[in-house]
């Protein structure tokens, strides 16, 4: 794959390639979104 | 190029910085705005400089020539440094520590676990391992950008040291992290303009594709240097041969010690609480990934390729035209790209050094002036920042200090070392701070001193890349290192003290709260 036979290089090629696709779709699905995640001290004052 | 040339590129360059930094001066009124820019910091910018601060010099001419010499396998630590780096780091470890730290009102990384865990022995002992172990790290990267500014302009190292020193020292003292981050958003985008035009230029002149030169570089294994081959290497496609003394170094101490280590670095946890909500962070993944990719990516990538142009050129693989390899990038650069090119890669080193180095000082500035000394320098004023500011000149002379005192083989150590007593040292009780609540006081405090002494006890008689140069283990055992049988010796200390240090945590914290209930 890519000109590269030994698996161990064109998989991290492949996946630093797939890690990029996920960071785009995920900066542009989330862009303006706030979540509710909450820290463990958030739920114990809440507890 | 001509020096004076040169000099009239640099000089605009540090006016430019000069002016970021007045902007940064001009906007901090308090200690919130110097430590943590008023926890209002524009997300481009604060991701630019995660990036930045991130990568330094080495990871550009050090790591450049390691992919060069060794080859493609290095393009692991790419992809960790994006994974973990900043998927992880920024969605995992980011959205909650920028919670936590709104929530305790936390300025620094060790605020933020001192508060978290009620204990202000936390502060001081996180703070002290920052004070003590980062201008290590940061001696690295200075000499680094001095031996750059040395070379490239024919001056002596001493003034070389002293000019770059000053420089960063101006910036970062006067304009906090505003300062530090505008002009690592300047710096950032050098560095990426620079590497994309390394990466397009580089198949411009060799006049083939992605696929081809994979191909060609495949093709020429058997160029592989003899000496080379019985540490294990395979050719430049192909990863060492498992178990190889190349293998562990790559594997453990590179992918695994660098690439865990960064979750847990002090400069760049910080940059989470400077951000206003979580929105910020999720567009930050988008940022730091195409940096990171753009940036680490194509010197690795063009670095491993290099061997095809000193080949057709010289006749020879790039570890045969020049034997120190730290020395490959910048004759590759200075044969394979235009001329003018060089003095805008030069200003791309300097920049990765510098941004580098400010976050740094900063943050060492923070563990003495905010952590430490909190009093110090606040008479009746407790929103002054003298206190850092003063933490920060500290920093600085220390750093300039270690700079001298230390040989080059421990200081060329740094950066790994400081990343390994961080990781194995940190995470553990920052992770539990973020995610399980029943991590205790007493088991936080366990498990740094566990982290930190297991780290120090596996670098000074374990670990040959370090015990070596350091030689306390021969002086008290008259051997290098205890165990002397590989392959003991090439295993990361991370390995050894990481785990340690998180089993720790569980136990004591298991055995503390049953006490306490």
């Amino acid at each position: 794959m890519f000109g590269i036979s030994n698996p161990g290089i064109w998989l991290a090629y492949l996946l630093a390639f797939a890690c990029l696709l996920f960071s785009i779709w995920f900066g542009i699905t989330t862009w303006n979104k706030e979540d509710d995640e909450k820290t463990n001290s958030t739920k114990e004052s809440r507890e | 190029m001509s020096t004076l040339t040169l000099g009239i590129i640099v000089i605009i360059y540090m006016f430019v910085i000069a002016w970021l930094g007045y902007l940064g001066y001009k906007q901090t009124k308090n200690a919130s705005d110097y430590l943590l820019g008023g926890r209002k910091v524009n997300p481009i910018i604060m991701a630019l400089s995660y990036g930045a601060t991130f990568i330094s010099a080495s990871a550009i001419v050090g790591f450049g020539g390691v992919a060069a010499t060794f080859g493609m396998g290095i393009q692991w630590l790419c992809l960790l440094n994006m994974f973990m780096g900043v998927v992880v780091a920024f969605i995992f470890f980011g959205r909650r520590t920028r919670k936590l730290g709104e929530e305790h009102n936390a300025r620094t990384f060790p605020q933020l676990l001192g508060l978290h865990y009620k204990s202000r022995s936390i502060q001081i002992f996180i703070a002290s391992i920052i004070f003590i172990g980062m201008p290590l790290y940061a001696a690295v990267v200075m000499k680094g950008g001095a031996v750059f500014i040395e070379q490239m302009f024919h001056i002596d190292l001493h003034l070389a040291l002293l000019i770059f020193t000053l420089i960063v020292a101006a910036y970062v003292i006067t304009g906090g992290i505003k300062g530090v981050l505008y002009t690592d958003a300047l710096q950032a985008v050098i560095m990426f303009v620079c590497m994309l035009f390394l990466l397009f230029w580089f198949y411009h002149i060799m006049d083939m594709g992605f696929i081809e030169a994979n191909q060609r570089l495949t093709d020429i294994a058997p160029m592989v240097p003899e000496r080379f081959k019985s540490l294990g290497h395979q050719g430049w496609t192909a990863m060492p041969i498992a178990g190889s003394p190349q293998w562990y170094t790559l594997v453990t101490s590179l992918i695994l010690g660098v690439g865990i280590g960064c979750l847990a670095q002090p400069q760049l946890v910080v940059r989470f609480m400077m951000v206003e909500s979580t929105k910020q962070l999720n567009r930050g993944v988008l940022i730091g990934c195409v940096f990171l990719i753009v940036t680490v990516g194509a010197i690795y990538h063009v670095g491993a390729l290099s061997n095809l142009f000193f080949l057709k050129t010289e006749g020879v693989v790039a570890s045969e035209a020049v034997k120190d390899m730290d020395k490959i990038i910048p004759l590759f650069i200075n044969k394979a790209m235009p001329e003018w090119f060089g003095a805008v890669f030069m200003l791309c080193i300097l920049s990765a050094s510098m941004s580098t180095l400010s976050a740094q000082f900063h943050t060492m500035g923070a563990a003495f002036g905010a952590d430490a000394f909190p009093k110090l320098g606040r008479g009746k004023n407790p929103s002054s920042t003298l206190g850092v500011r003063i933490g920060v000149l500290c920093s600085i002379l220390v750093s300039y200090v270690i700079c001298y005192a230390l040989s080059a083989s421990i200081i060329a150590r740094g950066t790994a070392l400081f990343m390994g007593i961080c990781a194995a040292t940190f995470l553990p009780a920052y992770f539990c701070s973020l995610y399980w609540k029943g991590a205790t006081r007493q088991g936080a405090v366990a498990s740094l001193w566990v982290g930190g002494l297991a780290s120090l006890f596996a670098m000074l008689f374990l670990h040959k890349a370090e015990a070596a140069p350091v030689g306390f283990c021969k002086a008290l055992f008259g051997q290098d290192v205890l165990i002397d049988v590989y392959p003991w010796y090439a295993i990361d200390p991370i390995l050894f003290a990481l785990p340690l240090s998180a089993i720790t945590i569980v136990l004591v914290s298991l055995v503390t709260q049953r006490k306490t209930v």
